[in-house]
């Protein structure tokens, strides 16, 4: 009895704890979406829905959804493919592939700032390693960043470098857990090895899957610092997603209420992406 | 089952987390924070004056903290220094008075801040202080006719040059586009006394753009506002400068590094050292951060404004920063220390960084304590050309950030609308001729201070 009391105890000052820190402050966001002011300091007039109203009107709002949409959905399919190929291959029992392991997480312990000044410094159209030898391939220049389209595809890139490792290891973890007597009935049946993996590993490694695929769309759909770093939603807005929307309303164009509205607008978003996720792909689902 | 702990029970040891334990420590926890909660702040008891610092050099720091501990043995009120980039010290003041414990000096480097801040009254005006000294043009900022800051410099940018590849090539420094497009022909190349680029201007979507590539336009006599916030930069008497200035920026991209929209502050200064480039826009800290780790190299830079068109003009673009004081319960104290520092240790801050740290109060260009520093003999060009722009009618002095009739929002949301850069890049990147470039900018910066 006493011991459960501890355990409530705890369990309460974690609520309260996680109610200050995360709960507090996405209430006052929602509450700034209502409200008109240039600033964190200004005196707060209430507006009712006239954010949200404005801010589905602004074409700018549903160029940055859509562009959300295209860096994340191929930062994630990237991401699954190449950490679960890489999961594959670091499962084999070789000599040394521990080192290969412990290198291969390398990315994903990096800060992201550090990530992206690397790749920028890289990148650079007069000092970059990458432009020195794209010169030597015979290349006058490459706009790894300067256009549009290249410049989505260099932040889709560094994401994928930066967020892969994680993918890697939920998959290795899988992988490793999934018992040796399967594989070897599929092999006495006649499986070949792309037959293992489809009706083997993949089923096995579903609930993995299932998992990183849902961080990976609510990680990816807010991820702001490497596009912020790497181009600041440029150029010209061709990398500018939700939340970089968000912050250049409340922070650089002095309207915090209609940054708060795209941010809680991008909440509802992801809210209900998770309730029709679930909806599809219940995590208790037995194979 | 019952002689053992529930912690035994679930594999945990029971090292002392009882009932009683977790409550006494959850009383003293509330009781802490109640008596928080209750303090009054600490700084009115103690006199503290709490000073946020946007230049973070490790020379302006330490001269800071000089002053500060001087201040401290003579009066006995401490002045503690927090620095943080110059970009970052209006998020950093606007949490701290949200979370009731704001600096009582703050460091800004955009006037519509401090207009935010003085229209919230959250500062307190600096007139007594302000009235001491005479100021050079264009950086009071006055609103509602009180002085709300205190400029300690002045941050104009111009073009920097290498003067030794000047001379191999008999080249004066340019007085109109013509001349400049001249002398970066005559340099850009692989051949001897040649560099690979020209000139680098980021041209991308940001401050560094903002602050580096308009210089021209400002030279042209370009205004965006009218005396009544009217945007006039389509204008029958303006469209012309505008289109001519983006021909010229056309002509001038192809002497450029390549990724002119990926370029950034780091570029202005790595090309140009790295010699990549022979010209880069800039302030004195380039000229400055050279003499300190380069100083063969950096006596052979100098300077030249932005050349206008026809020549007539120049210009430099405007730059600036300068302290508040918060109303806080120290703001006397802040504004004693400040008029103490003003008189004392100021020169010794613009030491940090000489060339940069333009004054903005005319005293000091006679004070022989500010005279003294051998880098303002030793680039004793560039100290003329600066003190030039103060009082030559021919010198303009502009920025997108400071234009209109008085400080306002609406230039502040120009700036970061990145109205302008976006005008240049659909011109140079995206295949629209300078009038179209020009209307859809125009329409823009309609939209955004509407």
């Amino acid at each position: 009895m006493r011991g459960d009391r501890a355990i409530y105890g705890i369990f309460i000052i974690g609520i309260v704890i996680t109610t200050i820190l995360i709960f507090y402050p996405a209430y006052h966001a929602v509450e700034l979406s209502f409200q008109s002011r240039k600033s964190l300091i200004s005196a707060p007039e209430w507006v009712g829905f006239a954010n949200y109203r404005l801010v589905l009107q602004m074409p700018e709002f549903w160029e940055a959804l859509v562009r959300g949409l295209i860096f994340s959905s191929f930062s994630i399919v990237l991401q699954i493919a190449l950490g679960l190929s890489l999961a594959i291959l670091l499962d084999r029992k070789l000599p040394g592939i521990a080192l290969v392991r412990g290198l291969s997480v390398l990315p994903y312990l990096l800060p992201t700032v550090v990530v992206v000044l690397t790749f920028r410094w890289m990148l650079d159209g007069s000092t970059g390693i990458f432009s020195h030898l794209a010169q030597a391939f015979g290349y006058s220049h490459i706009a790894w960043a300067d256009d549009p389209t290249s410049a989505m595809i260099t932040v889709v890139v560094i994401s994928v470098w930066v967020w892969t490792p994680f993918v890697t290891l939920a998959c290795l973890a899988g992988l490793q857990s999934i018992p040796e007597e399967l594989y070897e009935a599929a092999r006495i049946d006649g499986a070949g090895a792309w037959n293992r993996f489809l009706h083997v590993t993949l089923p096995q490694l579903r609930p993995v899957l299932l998992v990183v695929l849902l961080l990976r769309t609510i990680w990816m759909f807010n991820k702001f610092d490497i596009i912020w770093l790497m181009t600041r939603g440029g150029p010209q807005h061709a990398t500018e997603h939700l939340p970089v929307l968000a912050y250049r309303l409340a922070f650089e164009l002095y309207d915090v209420g209609k940054g708060a509205a795209v941010s809680t607008i991008s909440f509802l978003i992801l809210s209900g992406f998770i309730v029709v996720y679930f909806r599809f792909f219940p995590l208790d689902q037995k194979e | 089952m019952n002689n053992k702990s529930k912690f035994q029970v679930i594999g945990l040891k029971d090292s002392g987390v009882t009932r009683r334990n977790t409550l006494k420590g959850a009383g003293a926890f509330a009781g802490s924070m109640a008596l928080g909660l209750a303090a009054p702040a600490v700084h009115a008891q103690t006199k503290v004056v709490r000073f946020l610092n946007g230049e973070p050099s490790a020379d302006s720091v330490r001269a800071l903290r000089v002053a500060a501990a001087q201040y401290e043995k003579i009066t006995g009120v401490q002045v503690r220094i927090d620095s943080v980039p110059g970009g970052a010290t209006f998020q950093k003041l606007q949490a701290s008075i949200q979370a009731g414990q704001p600096y009582d000096i703050g460091t800004l480097s955009f006037v519509g801040d401090a207009l935010l801040l003085a229209e919230e009254k959250k500062i307190v005006p600096l007139n007594d202080l302000i009235k001491k000294y005479d100021w050079g043009p264009r950086i009071l900022f006055p609103m509602g006719g009180n002085n709300y800051w205190y400029p300690y410099d002045y941050n104009f940018c111009w073009i920097n040059y290498r003067k030794d590849i000047y001379g191999k090539k008999g080249l004066k420094a340019p007085t109109n586009w013509a001349g400049y497009l001249q002398n970066l022909s005559a340099v850009t190349g692989t051949g001897e006394g040649q560099l690979k680029s020209g000139v680098v201007h980021p041209l991308g979507s940001d401050d560094a753009t903002n602050y580096s590539a308009f210089g021209y336009l400002w030279a042209n006599d370009v205004r965006i506002f009218d005396d009544k916030w009217n945007v006039v930069i389509d204008a029958p008497d303006m469209a012309p400068l505008v289109i001519e200035y983006l021909d010229f920026m056309a002509d001038l991209v192809k002497f450029m590094p390549p990724s002119p929209r990926q370029s950034s502050w780091a570029n202005l200064v790595g090309d140009f050292q790295g010699d990549i480039v022979s010209h880069t826009p800039g302030t004195g800290r380039l000229v400055d951060q050279m003499n300190l780790s380069m100083p063969a190299k950096a006596a052979n830079v100098s300077s030249f404004l932005y050349p206008s068109k026809s020549g007539k003009k120049f210009a430099v673009n405007h730059g600036y920063d300068g302290w508040v004081v918060l109303n806080t319960p120290m703001a006397q104290e802040a504004i004693k220390f400040l008029t103490w520092f003003s008189d004392e240790h100021f020169i010794n801050f613009l030491h940090s960084s000489p060339i940069h740290y333009q004054p903005t109060r005319l005293d000091i260009y006679k004070d022989p304590r500010w005279l003294a520093h051998p880098s303002l003999e030793t680039f004793a060009e560039i100290l003329e050309m600066q003190k030039q722009v103060l009082s030559d009618p021919n010198i303009i002095i502009r920025s997108i950030d400071t234009e209109g009739p008085e400080p306002d929002v609406r230039a502040g949301k120009l700036f970061r609308s990145f109205a302008l850069p976006e005008m240049v890049q659909d011109r140079l990147f995206n295949g629209k001729s300078s009038a179209e470039a020009l209307k859809t900018a125009a329409d823009k910066i309609r939209k955004v201070i509407a």
